[in-house]
Parts: C-alpha cells; structure tokens; sequence
C-alpha cells in the first residue's frame, strides 16, 4: 500500500475510533445522570390521601406512565417486593397524569406491570398532588416510611437509567427492613422529571423544632 | 492409471498448492468481510427499530422530545458502522478491515446492551458475536474481540461500576470473571479456527495434486499420439 494511503487509513481508524469513544461517553454520562432526590417529609405527611403506614412499612413509588428508564424500576420494585413478601411491607405506586390528560395517557407497559406486582396498589395521582406532598420530583423515585411512620430510606432502585439489575437502593432498602440498618439512607434516583411542583422543605435552625 | 494418492508433488506443485491455499484463505476473508457489512447495515436499522419501540421520547412531565437513545441508535449506529461497511468495500479480506471489523461488532454488543437497559438477554449478542467472529478462521481477530469487551468492562467498571455490576464497589478482578466467559469461547473458536485453516489446507493440497495429476496424464497423452502418428505408415508408402 502506498504510504499516502497507509496515512489516511490510519487517521480515518484514528478518527473512527475517537467518534466511538465519544459516542460512548455521552451515552454513559446520560446513563449515569440522576434526577432530582426528593425532599421527603420526615414524617408520613398526615394530609396524605393514601393510608399510613401503621403497624406496617409502607414503600411508595412515584411513576410517570410513559418514561422510558422507569421500565426498569418496576421491574426492580417487582423484584423487591418478592424479597420482602415475609416482611410486613405494603407498596404503592403513584402514577402521576396531568388532568387534562385522557386515562389512555396512563395505560402504559410500565402502570400495567405495576398493576401485576402482589403487595402493591396503584394510584392515579391526577397533577402529582400527592408525589409534591412526598417531595418526589423524579420518575422511580422510592420512599419507605417505617411503621412508626417516619421515614426510612428516600431513593432509586436502579444502578443507572432504564438498567436492571442489582443496586444500592434495592441493597439499602433489604438490609433496612431486615436488619434495621443500611450503609446509607438514600440513593440516585434515575427516570423522567414528574413535572410537579415541590416546595423546598424549611430547614430548621440548630436547636429548634419546625 | 495413477490415483491421486500416488502423486509426488515437486516443489512448482507445493508452490501452487500454498498459492491455492493462500487463494482460499483470501476468499473466506473476502466472504466474512462482506457477511458483516450486511450484517453491519442490519444491526443499524435493527437498532433504530429497537430504540423507536423501547425509548422514543424522554419526558418531563407533559412534554416530552426525543430520547437520546435515538440519536445514538442513529448516529452512534450509522458511525459503527459506517467505516467498517466502507473497509469491506474497498479493502476485502485485509488484516485492518477484520479487526475494525470485529471491533466494531463488539461495540454493537454495547450498544444494544445500553439500548436495551441492560438487559441481561442482550448479552447474548456479545458471545454470539464471538460466533460469527470465527468465520474468519483467524484466531488473532478473536483477540481484539476480546480485548474491546475486557477494555469496556474495565474502563466502566472504574468509571461507572453499578452501571456493570449492580454495585459501587465490586472487587478488583471482577471485570475479569466476565471476561473469563469471553475467553473460555474464545478458545473453543480459536482452536475451531485452526481446525478449519488445516483442512482449508489439506483441500488445496489435494486440489494440486489432483492439477498435478491431470497435467501429467496429459502430457503422457500428447506423447503417446505423437508416438502413434509416427507409428502410422504414410499414404505414399
């Protein structure tokens, strides 16, 4: 091969290969780019329309019907609850649907599949009224509130967006209710913005109560 | 009659039956190198499709636009495989094009995986891939097949290791139990791919003594019907 030739081989592959390397790092940074954590309220908020959680571990999952990445954390909150059907814990996922917004919107692969895990109700949330009360901001967003109705655990149950697969927040949320302690209380959260409006929590000066 | 068994070959039939073999070689290297161009173009389009129906739009809250795992079916598809599809157009059977070749085959792997969430099924392409790998009966190509999945393993499990092992601190060696499955078919493949270039070569063998053969009976014939046209008495006498 003519060495002209050999050249522009080589930096065709060389150029070839840096697109693919960045190609790739940009698909790994949208992968691993969380969403907002939630500003959970401490305690099970008492103008909650759904039940507390007394005598019970109540984990509640806030879910927009149609982000993609949230696929995979029903499929992980599925396999959660299978780990927990011993263990007291009754889930519920908040389907958040804008009111102007048809019921069809809703009747995703995702809500259906919710709808199959045993332990667990959905809830259409109409305006994400209820997931703002909980300080959710995030698609796949997960709380678990104790039966002493405080809160536990405040995160996600995927290691990045749309993945299956083992993850901190599944790790963190068994050894909770199993042991009473986890290496850590939160986790990244990965899915879609809900769209709700969540007003930031007051922070309580040190020594003083709210 | 001689059989082809009886044939001695001298060393201008050794020479051919190497150019025969190295002829044969070529052509399964050409043969390959296009089977993963159309295979190449599939995946592209596969891959769109895949996207279309698993993640077209990313929302936030009522609006929504397109996922960017569209945009990387599409672009970071068509960039996969673009110059492979131009290598085995313009340079068959090379060396370079069947390691970008299978290079890039292995990053369709990851592709699709990224596509797909992880899904555990999807992993299958990478060791189905390590199949379609050995068409080329060539053993070295499986090492750079092998070396992009410990390289992707590697380089994620540092950067990004929930993304690879569900947790943020999986031992040390951990990228090479997965690359351990790789290699284990590796060997298999690789020592098919010898397997095959040695019967490649007992064919072209015997495809040269079967020339030499047929080039010697002839040469015998000519020599007996000059020997007969000699023989025969002339019209005059």
């Amino acid at each position: 091969m003519k060495p002209l030739h050999r050249w522009v081989l080589a930096l065709a592959a060389c150029t070839w290969v840096a697109a693919v390397g960045v190609g790739f790092t940009l698909l790994a940074r949208y992968s691993t780019d969380a969403g907002a954590s939630a500003a959970a309220p401490q305690v099970w908020p008492l103008d909650s329309r759904m039940a507390p959680p007394d005598g019970h571990y109540r984990l509640v999952m806030t879910l927009h019907p149609n982000c993609p990445c949230s696929r995979a954390s029903v499929v992980e909150l599925n396999n959660l609850m299978s780990l927990l059907r011993r263990d007291n814990v009754r889930g519920s996922v908040l389907v958040v649907k804008p009111a102007e917004f048809p019921d069809a919107w809703i009747d995703t692969e995702s809500v259906r599949n919710a709808r199959r895990i045993d332990g667990v109700d959905v809830l259409v949330d109409v305006d994400g009224v209820e997931s703002a009360r909980l300080g959710a901001q995030t698609s796949g967003q997960v709380l678990l509130y104790g039966p002493d109705r405080q809160l536990r655990f405040a995160g996600g149950l995927t290691p990045d967006r749309g993945h299956q697969g083992d993850s901190p927040g599944r790790q963190r949320i068994v050894s909770l209710i199993k042991n009473g302690k986890a290496d850590a209380r939160e986790s990244l959260v990965f899915g879609c913005p809900l769209g709700v409006t969540v007003c930031p929590r007051p922070t309580a000066p040190a020594g003083k109560g709210l | 009659m001689q059989s082809v068994s009886d044939v001695q070959l001298n060393d201008a039939d050794v020479q051919r039956a190497e150019e025969l073999f190295q002829q044969q070689v070529r052509a399964r290297h050409g043969s390959a190198d296009r089977m993963f161009a159309v295979l190449m173009i599939a995946q592209w389009i596969f891959g769109v499709i895949l996207a279309l129906l698993v993640s077209p739009y990313a929302w936030a809250g009522k609006v929504r636009e397109f996922h960017p795992h569209l945009y990387a079916a599409v672009f970071m598809g068509a960039g996969l495989a673009a110059f492979p599809v131009a290598l085995a157009l313009l340079r068959p059977g090379r060396v370079s094009t069947r390691h970008v070749m299978v290079a890039s085959q292995m990053l369709w792997s990851a592709l699709f995986i990224h596509l797909t969430g992880g899904r555990i099924e999807t992993h299958f392409h990478v060791f189905g891939s390590l199949a379609f790998v050995a068409f080329y009966f060539d053993w070295k190509v499986l090492l750079t097949a092998t070396a992009v999945v410990a390289g992707d393993h590697l380089l994620r499990g540092m950067l990004y290791p929930e993304s690879v092992y569900g947790i943020a601190n999986p031992e040390w060696w951990r990228f090479l139990e997965h690359a351990g499955w790789v290699v284990f078919e590796d060997v298999v493949l690789a020592w098919s791919c010898v397997i095959g270039l040695k019967e490649m070569k007992g064919i072209a063998f015997r495809q040269a003594e079967v020339e030499a053969l047929k080039e010697r009976e002839e040469a015998k014939s000519a020599a007996l019907e000059m020997v007969l046209r000699e023989l025969q008495p002339s019209p005059a006498a």
